[in-house]
């Protein structure tokens, strides 16, 4: 289980989060949604232990996060940030060999153990066939699936991911978003992740928070968190939340208001 | 595939570098063969052939494939640490601290002193050159961009320090001074040669085995955190250790421009970007293109020797030019 504690964190003077205290319960499948500059990626740095906060603590089952070495951490936690630069020519299986640097000597030399599990991580995410490839060859979405298969050679229990799919299409989003979900409910991966679409939140994610201004306006289920009310006092708009009719998972339609005074 | 380029880079590029070694001690002016090359390196005639050979060829040769090694792969380090293709050994300003030196030592009159007094200074020019950096870089996170720019601004500082000394110096050697910044071997001093030899090796060696971290590093700062890489430290650390090999060779052989900058470049393209390949074949590269570039330099316009800087950064430059008409063409 993760606690969060009374984190307050920011840049050089600008305070972006403020005294944030959450949990998150082993085997969540945890989004955190907001307007841009809510905060979302900064949490996530705090608790990938990229930033130091200005106060407050974080527990992984009841240890404290600055206690760990950084190779204990990243073996506990991994995180694929927005930005990992893939414009040199790397292989696939070069590249995804890199999450298992937590495991290697010094100099980084891989192990048969390191092997297969690499070997076994690229067959789950069906990217055998271009293992051989340069990674900055790749187009978007196959490339999303090489650094998820990097992340998932770190064999963590806690997997934090900075918008998986807001650069990906729909198809290519699905597909991320089953194998996060095989992740979770086969492999009992906690999974957290920060989503622009609200929709895709409430349809994937077993607990949601909604950020504001630094701080969590509202946490719970997507039934408790996705009502009107707070999405349109957060996010300043007009929004319709129905039910879909298949998973029973709350949806969001925006309004234009334009409509709201014809109609 | 793997198997193919470790090959290449292993075997088939040390062929390369014998094979110019030996090239290079058979070109010049005396009419020198092959042959006569081989003859010398396995007996033990006594001739004036033999002795051009062993005592001005060989350490000649030995110097240029050594310092071309160093810079070539201290290059390929600062252009991943630096996450920048255009860095060089002498981006971070070390070049700014070896003509400082070099040139205090000419202006001030130590040179004369002793021979041995240009490469030191020349080398305590380039120590102050990398502590300032340093401590700069310090100041904030130690980020490729406060590096960057660090070195710029001692750069500048020092180059005119530099000219304020030429130009207020009325010091007669002021021409030694000039040619020993372009770069040269043929005054530097072979007491020096076998701890340039080792540290160059030695560095080459370690920085060759950091390949896999440098590789993590390149990744950019959010990845290679979170895969337990200490960043900050190993890239003070691979800074000091490329920097220190740099300085050891500006401090025998001045300045040497576009090797440390072109060569990684090119065996890039061939042997991709990971470093554990990329180091010691951008190493083996060097040894290969700065003997020829010494030996074209003798050779051209004989018995003129042209400084061996200006010939790489006539090489270097043209090449660059062509590298640029060639995508512009690509792109079009």
């Amino acid at each position: 289980m993760i606690r969060i504690e009374n984190i307050s964190a920011g840049y050089l003077n600008k305070e972006v989060l403020k005294n944030i205290s959450c949990d998150i319960e082993q085997k969540d499948f945890f989004g955190i949604i907001g307007k841009n500059g809510a905060g979302k990626s900064t949490l996530l740095k705090i608790l990938c232990d990229l930033l130091n906060p200005y106060s407050g603590n974080i527990y992984i089952d009841g240890k404290n996060i600055k206690s760990f070495s950084k190779k204990d951490f990243a073996k506990t936690i991994s995180f694929l940030p927005q930005y990992v630069d893939t414009s040199l020519s790397f292989t696939v299986s070069e590249f995804v060999m890199f999450g298992r640097y937590p495991y290697m000597n010094i100099f980084k030399v891989p192990s048969n153990n390191d092997y297969t599990v690499t070997k076994k991580v690229m067959d789950f995410l069906n990217i055998t066939d271009f293992l051989e490839r340069k990674i900055n060859e790749l187009s978007d979405g196959e490339k999303q699936k090489v650094l998820i298969a990097q992340v998932l050679a770190q064999e963590t229990d806690i997997i934090v991911f900075d918008e998986p799919i807001s650069h990906l299409d729909i198809g290519n989003q699905n597909d991320i978003l089953e194998i996060l979900r095989d992740l979770n409910e086969k492999y009992n991966k906690t999974i957290i992740l920060t989503l622009h679409d609200l929709n895709i939140a409430g349809e994937f994610c077993n607990k949601l928070a909604l950020m504001e201004n630094g701080s969590i306006y509202r946490q719970g289920t997507p039934e408790e968190v996705l009502n009107y009310k707070d999405i349109e006092r957060v996010y300043n708009t007009t929004v319709i939340v129905k039910t879909n009719p298949i998973s029973n998972k709350p949806y969001v339609i925006p309004v234009s208001k334009n409509k709201i005074k014809t109609g | 595939m793997p198997n193919k380029k470790f090959l290449v880079v292993y075997i088939l590029m040390p062929m390369l570098i014998l094979v110019v070694f030996l090239f290079s001690l058979a070109s010049g002016s005396n009419g020198i063969s092959l042959i006569d090359v081989i003859n010398v390196l396995f007996s033990n005639a006594d001739d004036n052939i033999s002795l051009i050979i062993r005592q001005v060829r060989f350490p000649r040769v030995i110097i240029a494939c050594v310092i071309g090694a160093g810079l070539a792969a201290s290059g390929c380090v600062f252009q991943a640490i630096l996450k920048n293709p255009l860095a060089d050994p002498f981006t971070l300003g070390i070049s700014g601290g070896a003509a400082f030196g070099t040139t205090a030592s000419f202006v001030f009159g130590f040179a004369s002193i002793t021979s041995f007094f240009t490469p030191f200074c020349a080398f305590i020019g380039v120590m102050i050159s990398v502590f300032v950096v340093y401590c700069l870089s310090m100041q904030k996170r130690f980020n490729s961009n406060s590096m960057i720019l660090s070195g710029v601004v001692v750069s500048y500082v020092f180059s005119a320090a530099v000219m304020l000394m030429f130009a207020l110096s009325s010091a007669n050697n002021i021409q030694t001074a000039f040619i020993w910044l372009m770069g040269n071997f043929s005054t530097f001093d072979e007491r020096l040669l076998p701890f340039v030899i080792v540290v160059v090796i030695v560095g080459i060696i370690v920085l060759s085995l950091f390949g896999n971290i440098i590789n993590a590093i390149s990744l950019g700062d959010e990845k290679s955190k979170t895969i337990g890489i200490n960043v900050e430290k190993n890239i003070k650390f691979l800074f000091l250790t490329a920097s220190f090999i740099t300085a050891v060779t500006v401090s025998v052989c001045g300045i040497i421009g576009f090797v440390g900058l072109m060569i990684p470049h090119i065996m890039r393209k061939i042997v991709g970007a990971n470093n554990i390949l990329l180091i010691p074949a951008s190493a083996f590269a060097g040894a290969i293109f700065l003997p020829l570039c010494d030996t074209l330099s003798r050779v051209l316009l004989a018995p003129i020797l042209i400084p061996i800087g200006a010939t790489t950064s006539i090489i270097g430059g043209s090449f660059f030019v062509w590298l640029l008409l060639k995508s512009r063409k690509s792109m079009s």
